[in-house]
C-alpha cells in the first residue's frame, strides 16, 4: 500500500515544427490504499500523467514519489517501472496473445521467479475471485471482452501490487458490462485496499469506484475533491460539463427588491449564496437536469419559481421526456429540462429550480442593461 | 458489366477470360522449369538434337546420375555453412534488432542518437553490394589465415547476412503493438524475457521469413565461396553447378540437372514455410513505422 506523490510534474511534447505542454506544473497526493480518480476530456493529459507515473514516460521536470522515494524526476527514471510493484490495466488489456489465461496471469509471478506451486496457487486464488477459474487454459482470442478485461484484472492483482492503475478500463465493454465490471473493480479495490489510480474521461467509473479525484483539463488540475463535491460544487463551468449533464445559459446580475439575483430573459434565478460579481455584469448559471422541473403548477415544494417559458420541443430520450423550453420573454434563450409526462408545444409553463443546487460561474464582462 | 458500344462482357465471359490469362500466364512461367526437367532426363545425343520442349525419349537417370555425384559432397557443404548462416543471421539479427528498438525509444537524447546511427550501419551492410567489398574482405582473410577455412566463410556470410537479419526483424518488430512490451514492463519482465516470450513469438511469421529469406539469399551467393573457398572438395553448391560448363562444350542434360539438384532443397524449405514467408510480407505491407 504505497502513496503517491506528485509533485510540479511538467511534460512538454517536442516535435519538429510544434511543441505540447501535455502536463503544466502538477501537483497531487494519492494516499495508501486510496482510489483516487483522474478525469477530464480527451487531450487533457490524464494519460500521460498516468503514464508518468507507471514510469512509461519521464516528467521533463518535476518529480513523482513512491512513499517518498524518488521515483522520476526531471526527464530521468530512477526506478524503471519494471521495477515499480505497479499492476496495471490498458485500455485494450494488453493480454499476451501467444499465452493461455493461465499464462498470462502467471507471467508477473514467473518474473519473480515464485516456485511453479506457488504460481499455481496464486494464479488459481485470483482467478476464483474474479470468476474465470473456466476459462483459464484458453487464448485470449478465444474469449469475450468482459472476460478478457477479467484475465487484464487479476495478472495486476496477482503480484498484489502497491499500486493498481487502470487506464480507461471500462471503455472497451459493451454498456449493458460496465455496471457490473464497476462494481467488481470496487469490490476488488476494498478487499485487497490497493492503492488505485483510475483515468477516465466517463464520469461514471470515478463515481462508482473513486473516493476523490482530480479533474484535469488542458494539462492542469481544475479542481480536486470527491466525486460528489466536484459534482455539486464545480469550480467552473467547464469541470461542472466533465461530470455530468448540465443545463447552463448566460445571465445578468440584476437588483430585485433589494436583492442581488441573476436575470435570464424574464427567469430569475438567486442562489443560496452571494454571487461572485457585480450589477450589470455577465455571468454563467448551470443546473443539473435533476434541478429543473417544469409543470403547469404555481407551486412545487423544494423547488424556487424562476419565471414563465413556453414550451418549443417535447422529444423523448432516456427514459424521461426531454423539454426544451424559452423564456416567454426572450425565446432566442433555449433551455431544456426533463418531465415525466409530454408537453404541448407552445404551452406556457412555469420553470422551478432548487435553489441550494443552483451554480454560478463568473463571466468578467460588463453588460450595458437595455431599459 | 463491361460494355462500350460494341459488345457487352457478361459476368462470366468476365470471370472465364480472368481465368485464362491466369492459366496463360502459369503456362509461360513454367516452361523453363518444365525444360530444366525435362531436359535432365536426356541422354547426351537427345539434349543436342531435340527440340527443348519435347518429351525425353528415351528416358534416362544417367545425367541425374552423373550430377548427383559431382553435387552430392557440395550439396552437403553448403548445408553445413547455409543453415547456421541463416539460423544465427535471423537470431542475432532479431535480438539486435530489439535493441535498437529500445534505443530509438529511450528517454535518453543519446541512446537515441546512437539509435539511429546503429540504424544506418545495418542499413548500410545490408545495402552494400558484397562484391564491392570481397577484395578487402579476400585480403583480410589471407591475412588472418582464414582464407580457405570453414570459420573465414562463416565470418564472411555473417558480415553480410547479420545486417540482412537485423534490418528486416526490426521492420517486423516494429509491427508488434508497443503496448504488449509496455505491459510486459509492468508485469516486471526483463528484457531477456519481453524479448523471448513476447516479441519473438508475436513476430515469430516475421522471423521465419527473415530466416527463409537469408536462406534463399545465401544458398544462391555465388562471389563469396567462388573467391573465399580455396579447396575444390569445400566448394559450394552454388559454385559446382558451374563444373558442367566448360570451355570446350556444354553437358547440358547435367548442367540441367545439377540446377534442378541445387534447387531442390530451398524449394522444398519454400514448400514447406512459404505461407510464414508471404505472411511476414503482409506484415511488412501493413505500415511498420521505425
Amino acid at each position: 500500500m504505497v502513496n503517491i506523490t506528485v509533485r510540479n510534474v511538467t511534460k512538454i511534447f517536442k516535435s519538429r515544427n510544434k511543441t505540447v505542454v501535455a502536463l503544466n506544473n502538477v501537483n497531487l497526493e494519492v494516499k495508501s490504499g486510496e482510489a483516487f480518480g483522474i478525469v477530464g476530456p480527451s487531450g487533457a493529459g490524464k494519460t500521460t500523467l498516468m503514464r508518468i507515473i507507471a514510469g512509461l514516460e519521464v516528467p521533463t521536470s518535476g518529480e513523482v514519489l513512491f512513499d517518498d522515494k524518488v521515483v522520476s524526476k526531471d526527464g530521468k527514471i530512477i526506478v524503471p517501472p519494471e521495477k515499480r510493484n505497479i499492476g496495471m490495466v490498458f485500455q485494450n488489456w494488453a493480454l499476451y496473445p501467444n499465452l493461455t489465461a493461465f499464462e498470462n496471469i502467471a507471467f508477473p509471478l514467473r518474473n519473480q521467479k515464485l516456485p511453479e506451486d506457488e504460481i499455481k496457487q496464486k494464479v488459481q486464488e485470483i482467478a476464483e475471485i474474479l470468476g474465470i477459474s473456466h476459462v483459464l487454459s484458453h487464448y485470449p482470442r478465444e474469449l469475450s471482452g468482459g472476460q478478457q478485461q477479467r484475465v487484464a484484472i487479476a495478472r495486476a492483482l496477482v503480484k498484489s501490487p502497491g499500486i493498481l492503475i487502470l487506464d480507461e478500463p471500462f471503455s472497451n465493454l459493451d454498456a449493458n458490462l460496465r455496471d457490473s465490471a464497476r462494481a467488481l473493480v470496487k469490490r476488488l479495490q476494498e478487499k485487497f485496499n490497493v492503492t488505485t489510480l483510475i483515468v477516465s474521461h466517463d464520469p461514471a467509473d470515478i463515481f462508482s469506484i473513486a473516493s476523490r479525484a482530480a479533474v484535469l483539463v488542458d494539462g492542469k488540475i481544475e479542481q480536486l475533491g470527491s466525486p460528489i463535491e466536484i459534482y455539486n460544487n464545480p469550480v467552473s463551468l467547464r469541470v461542472a460539463k466533465l461530470v455530468g449533464e448540465i443545463i447552463a445559459e448566460k445571465g445578468v446580475v440584476a437588483n430585485v427588491n433589494g436583492k442581488k439575483v441573476i436575470k435570464c430573459g424574464n427567469l430569475i434565478f438567486q442562489p443560496i449564496f452571494d454571487i461572485p460579481a457585480n450589477d450589470s455584469e455577465e455571468v454563467e448559471f448551470g443546473l443539473r437536469p435533476e434541478d429543473v422541473k417544469i409543470s403547469k403548477d404555481e407551486k412545487l415544494e423544494g423547488f424556487e419559481l424562476a419565471g414563465k417559458v413556453v414550451v418549443k420541443v417535447s422529444s423523448y430520450s432516456g427514459g424521461a421526456f426531454r423539454i426544451v423550453v424559452s423564456p416567454i420573454e426572450n425565446e432566442e434563450i433555449e433551455l431544456y429540462a426533463l418531465s415525466e409526462v409530454p408537453m404541448k408545444v407552445k404551452d406556457v409553463v412555469n420553470l422551478f429550480y432548487r435553489k441550494e443546487k443552483l451554480k454560478v460561474f463568473p463571466l468578467k464582462q460588463v453588460v450595458e442593461i437595455k431599459s | 458489366m463491361v460494355s462500350n458500344k460494341y459488345f457487352k462482357v457478361g459476368p462470366i465471359a468476365k470471370a472465364v477470360l480472368k481465368e485464362l490469362v491466369i492459366i496463360i500466364l502459369v503456362i509461360i512461367w513454367l516452361i523453363p522449369v518444365y525444360a530444366i526437367i525435362i531436359n535432365g532426363f536426356k541422354s547426351n545425343t537427345a539434349v543436342v538434337s531435340t527440340n527443348a520442349l519435347m518429351f525425353a525419349i528415351p528416358f534416362t537417370f544417367s545425367a541425374y546420375q552423373e550430377a548427383w555425384s559431382l553435387l552430392a559432397q557440395p550439396l552437403l557443404n553448403s548445408i553445413e555453412l547455409v543453415l547456421p548462416v541463416s539460423i544465427l543471421s535471423a537470431i542475432l539479427g532479431a535480438l539486435g534488432a530489439y535493441y535498437l528498438y529500445n534505443l530509438t525509444r529511450s528517454f535518453n537524447q543519446r541512446d537515441r542518437i546512437l539509435g539511429n546511427i546503429i540504424f544506418a550501419l545495418v542499413s548500410l551492410g545490408t545495402f552494400l553490394p558484397y562484391q564491392a567489398t570481397l577484395m578487402p574482405l579476400a585480403i583480410l582473410m589471407a591475412a588472418t589465415n582464414l582464407l580457405g577455412t570453414y570459420w573465414g566463410l562463416l565470418i564472411a556470410y555473417l558480415t553480410f547476412y547479420l545486417p540482412t537479419g537485423a534490418l528486416l526483424m526490426s521492420i517486423f518488430i516494429a509491427t508488434v503493438p508497443s503496448y504488449l512490451i509496455e505491459a510486459a514492463r509492468m508485469d516486471g519482465a526483463s528484457d531477456f524475457n519481453i524479448f523471448f516470450k513476447v516479441v519473438l513469438p508475436v513476430t515469430m511469421p516475421g522471423f521465419i521469413s527473415t530466416l527463409i529469406f537469408i536462406i534463399i539469399e545465401s544458398w544462391n551467393n555465388f562471389f563469396l565461396p567462388l573467391v573465399l573457398v580455396t579447396n575444390p572438395n569445400s566448394a559450394l553448391v552454388s559454385v559446382a553447378v558451374r563444373y558442367f560448363t566448360g570451355g570446350f562444350g556444354t553437358l547440358y542434360n547435367a548442367s540441367f540437372a545439377a540446377a534442378v539438384l541445387a534447387s531442390l532443397i530451398p524449394l522444398v524449405i519454400f514448400i514447406f514455410l512459404g505461407r510464414y514467408f508471404i505472411r511476414g510480407l503482409l506484415a511488412l505491407g501493413g505500415g511498420a513505422k521505425i
